[in-house]
C-alpha cells in the first residue's frame, strides 16, 4: 500500500495527576507509580497520604517516603449501581477495595479489573488509569490497584 | 417527631416546627422555659438552625449548631444532656431536621464526587459492604444473616406509624435477598431509604420534669458519650471513612462505665443500621454477643421484638428511616416511648434500660444509656 511521508510519531501525551501530592507518575508508560507517604521519625509509623503530625505519637518530625507498588487485598466489594454524583452506570459495576501496602498503610481504592479476578488476601499492584484528556492535550490520571503479575 | 418519609412539599422549617411543638407540648414547656438549644442538621446551609428556632418564638436564648453526619441528632442530644447535668440549663432543647431527598438530588453531577476522585464519595453502601465482605471472609457469615436482620427491622417498622417503610405484608428473608444488589453483598432492602423529617427532645432537670408532668414515668439519662477515632494500624485516611469498628466498642465501654451498668442490664437497643451488616457487628461491639457470636445471636431471634434483647424496635434506620440530623433524636423518641410503656404493639415488656448508638461519617460514634426512673 502506497504511503505518503508520515510526520514523526507524536510524543506520548504528558500525564498529570487528578490531584497533586498523592502519587508519582513514572516516565515510562508501563512502569508502576508510587504513593506519596510519610514515615514518623519518632515511632516509625508509616502513613498514606503525607502528614505533618504523626497520628500515632503526635511527633511533628516526619520524612517523605514513597510507598508501593505492591499490597494485599484486605477487603473489597463490587458496586452494582450508578455511583453518587457521577451519573454514569458501568454495565458490570466496579470494584472498591482496601489494600494493605507492604510498608503498612491501608489504602482505599477503586479496583481495576473484573469481578472474578479478585479475592481477599490476593496480591495487587498499583497502576494508573487515564480519566480524560485536557484541552491542552494532557492525560489526567488517577491511581488504581489491579491483580499483580504472577512473576512480579 | 414527624414521620420520616419523602416530604416533597414540606420545608425544613415546617417539619422542625411540627416536631419541636410536639416535644414541647409533651414536656409541658414553651420556648420561654428553654434555656438553650442545640440544632442539628447536615444540609449545607449556614444559619438555618437559628432561623428554624424563630418558629417557636424569639426569646433571646442561645442557639448552637451541631453537625456530626449521621450522628448529628445524638450529638445535639449529648450537648443538651450535659448542659442540664452540669447545671448550666434547667431546660435544654435538642432539635434535628433534614431533607436527605434534596441533598441526594444535589450531590448528583457535583464536582469531586464519584469514583474518579482521590477523596470522593463512593456510594455509602460500598464502604459498609467492605466491612461485610471482610466479616464473611473471617467468620463465614452468610448474606442470609444480613437479610434476616433487615427483614426484622422492616417488620418492626410495620408496627410504627412514624416509620417511612410500613409494609402491608410481612417481609421475608427471601424478599430481602431477591432485591437488587447495590454493593456486594448488600441488597437494596438491606439499606436505609432516603428520608426527610424532623425530631426534637426536651432535656430538663428532674425537678422541672416532676413539676410539669407529675405522675408520669420519667426517663433518666444515665450516660451520653461521644468519641472520634483512635489511631490504630490499618486506618484509612483517604476516601469515605466510617471508622474502625473498635470505635463503637470504646464508646460503649465509656457509656457503660459512666452509667455503672453493663450490657446485661439493657432491655432494648437502637443502633446505626444504615446497612444491615452493621447491626450484626454492633451486637458484639456493644457487648450483646461475644466476638464471633453475632451470627448465632441473629439465628436465635433474640434481637427481634419478643426476644431477649430487641434491636431497632421502631424499624431502625432501615424502616423508620434516616433523614440525617433528626435520626438520633427519633431514637430518643422511641426509647422514651418504650421506657414509659407507651410503645403500643411494639412495646418491650417491662423495658427499664435502653441504649442508643450512632456512628457518623468522618468518623464519630455516640452511645447513650437511658433508664426509666423508679420501677
Amino acid at each position: 500500500m502506497e504511503t505518503t511521508a508520515k510526520p514523526s510519531a507524536p510524543e506520548a501525551p504528558i500525564r498529570i495527576p487528578i490531584e497533586p501530592g498523592f502519587f508519582t507518575i513514572p516516565e515510562q508508560l508501563g512502569d508502576s507509580p508510587r504513593l506519596l507517604g510519610s514515615r514518623c521519625d519518632g515511632c516509625g509509623e508509616v502513613f498514606f497520604p503525607r502528614r505533618v503530625v504523626c497520628a500515632k505519637c503526635l511527633a511533628t518530625s516526619l520524612a517523605d517516603c514513597e510507598l508501593g507498588p505492591r499490597g494485599r487485598l484486605y477487603t473489597f466489594t463490587w458496586v452494582h449501581v450508578p455511583m453518587f454524583g457521577g451519573g454514569r452506570s458501568d454495565a458490570n459495576g466496579y470494584g472498591v477495595g482496601q489494600i494493605d501496602l507492604d510498608e503498612g498503610p491501608r489504602v482505599q481504592s477503586v479496583l481495576s479489573g473484573e469481578r472474578d479476578e479478585f479475592s481477599i488476601g490476593m496480591a495487587l499492584e498499583l497502576g494508573l488509569e487515564t480519566l480524560r484528556r485536557t484541552e491542552a492535550g494532557e492525560d489526567v490520571v488517577i491511581f488504581r490497584f489491579a491483580p499483580a503479575q504472577a512473576d512480579a | 417527631m414527624t414521620r420520616f418519609r419523602y416530604w416533597q412539599d414540606r420545608s425544613n422549617l415546617e417539619l422542625a416546627r411540627e416536631a419541636g411543638l410536639a416535644a414541647m407540648a409533651d414536656a409541658g414547656v414553651t420556648l420561654g422555659d428553654v434555656d438553650e438549644a442545640w440544632v442539628g442538621y447536615m444540609a449545607p446551609q449556614p444559619m438555618l438552625g437559628v432561623r428554624v428556632m424563630k418558629e417557636f418564638g424569639l426569646t433571646g436564648l442561645p442557639v448552637n449548631h451541631v453537625e456530626n453526619a449521621s450522628a448529628t441528632g445524638l450529638a445535639a442530644f449529648r450537648e443538651a444532656v450535659w448542659a442540664v447535668s452540669t447545671g448550666r440549663c434547667r431546660v435544654a432543647m435538642a432539635i434535628g431536621f433534614d431533607k436527605m431527598s434534596e441533598m441526594a438530588a444535589r450531590s448528583r453531577g457535583g464536582r469531586g464526587v464519584g469514583r474518579d476522585s482521590i477523596d470522593g464519595v463512593i456510594l455509602p453502601a460500598a464502604y459498609f459492604a467492605l466491612w461485610a465482605m471482610r466479616r464473611m471472609h473471617e467468620r463465614g457469615t452468610k448474606a442470609e444473616h444480613f437479610a434476616k436482620i433487615a427483614a426484622k427491622n422492616w417488620n418492626h417498622g410495620r408496627m410504627n406509624p412514624l416509620a417511612d417503610r410500613q409494609s402491608v405484608d410481612e417481609i421475608t428473608v427471601e424478599a430481602v435477598l431477591a432485591s437488587p444488589m447495590i454493593a456486594e453483598p448488600l441488597t437494596a432492602m438491606m439499606a436505609c431509604p432516603v428520608d426527610d423529617g424532623a425530631a426534637c427532645v426536651i432535656v430538663a432537670h428532674p425537678d422541672v420534669v416532676r413539676e410539669r408532668q407529675p405522675g408520669r414515668a420519667r426517663v433518666h439519662v444515665r450516660s451520653s458519650v461521644l468519641r472520634s477515632e483512635t489511631y490504630a494500624p490499618g486506618h484509612t485516611f483517604v476516601g469515605p471513612v466510617v471508622g474502625p469498628a473498635t470505635m463503637t466498642r470504646d464508646t460503649a465501654h465509656l457509656a457503660y462505665e459512666a452509667a455503672g451498668i453493663g450490657p446485661e442490664d439493657v432491655d432494648l437497643a437502637l443502633c446505626h443500621d444504615a446497612f444491615a451488616n452493621e447491626e450484626l457487628e454492633y451486637y458484639e461491639l456493644l457487648g450483646f454477643a461475644e466476638e464471633g457470636g453475632a451470627e448465632r445471636l441473629v439465628e436465635s431471634g433474640a434481637t427481634q421484638l419478643g426476644g431477649s434483647i430487641p434491636f431497632n424496635t421502631d424499624g431502625g434506620l432501615i424502616a423508620r428511616g434516616h433523614p440525617g440530623g433528626p435520626t438520633g433524636l427519633a431514637m430518643i423518641h422511641e426509647l422514651t416511648l418504650q421506657l414509659r410503656g407507651e410503645a403500643g404493639p411494639r412495646q418491650v415488656a417491662d423495658a427499664r434500660i435502653g441504649l442508643t448508638h450512632l456512628v457518623g461519617g468522618g468518623s464519630v460514634c455516640t452511645v447513650s444509656l437511658l433508664e426509666r426512673e423508679g420501677g
